[in-house]
């Protein structure tokens, strides 16, 4: 095996996990209706939702902005809980709510700062100094969609893609983080 | 060629894709002259050497459609706004004009 193989190779495999104990919401602001559609979130979350790219914890439900009006609603699996019927019930004639689970995956890195390669990758600055925790990033690499946030509390780094795609892109964080 | 997107920020154009001048506006299809207007809203186009709106839409990114006005000569990006911003200030005008 070469020496850069072995540099590949998922040494803190631990390090990236694939978020499957999570349900992923989209809610996007019906035309008109951004600011009782704040009032109502505030109201449910505590929390306003982000205009700008961040992300906010209220709760254990983590916000994520995912472009003009629309965010992402990241919430821990419950049994007996169907948290996309909760938000569609909440929002509903606000916004489009949308149940997203079955078509993101998202990959965690924990790590409080990216590795060199993964700071290279993307067209975005990863430096501590521009992209602090609770940003957000919507961007691409080779071709592929992804949203990335840092964890509110800095812990470490979601990638969002489509799961069509989520072996590929698994496959090259696996690459990129080591 | 970078572009600053109003939300997202500083870009690197493989995220944007364009669609061309940002100054046409669709006529009115009841007006006595509607078939030149629709011509000219179709096929007409200046050949701009210099500063020109042009509409970008930021597929890789935040989905937003931008009119970014860039001098063509040398791909300076002198202004960004959102798209709907602008439709939003010209239907305001155009309201005022009325």
């Amino acid at each position: 095996m070469s020496e850069l193989a072995n540099h590949t190779k998922t040494a803190r495999a631990s390090d990236l996990i694939e978020r499957n104990d999570v349900t992923v919401t989209n809610i996007a602001a019906r035309r008109g209706a951004r600011a009782s559609l704040d009032e109502l979130a505030r109201a449910t979350f505590g929390v306003s939702l982000p205009s700008t790219p961040k992300a906010v914890e209220a709760g254990g439900t983590l916000i994520v902005w995912a472009g003009p009006d629309q965010w992402l609603i990241i919430q821990k699996e419950e049994t007996g809980r169907d948290h996309y019927s909760e938000l569609a019930k909440t929002f509903n004639g606000l916004a489009s709510v949308i149940d997203v689970t079955e078509s993101r995956t998202i990959f965690r890195i924990s790590q409080a700062r990216p590795s060199p390669v993964l700071s290279r990758s993307m067209g975005i600055d990863f430096h501590d100094a521009a992209f602090k925790p609770g940003d957000v990033a919507i961007t691409h690499v080779s071709h592929l969609g992804v949203i990335v946030w840092r964890l509110p509390d800095g812990t470490a780094y979601d990638f969002a893609c489509a799961r069509t795609y989520s072996r590929d892109f698994g496959d090259w964080l696996r690459k990129a983080k080591a | 060629m970078r572009i600053n997107c109003p939300h997202c920020g500083l870009r690197s154009n493989d995220e944007f894709s364009y669609l061309g001048d940002a100054s046409v506006v669709r006529p009115d299809p009841a007006a006595p002259n509607a078939t030149e207007a629709f011509y000219a809203f179709g096929y007409e186009r200046a050949n701009i050497a210099g500063p020109m709106q042009e509409l970008w839409y930021h597929a890789a990114g935040c989905h937003a459609w931008l009119v970014v006005t860039r001098d063509t000569r040398n791909h300076e990006i002198l202004d960004v706004k959102s798209a709907q911003e602008v439709a939003l200030e010209r239907q305001k005008a155009a309201g005022t004009a009325q």
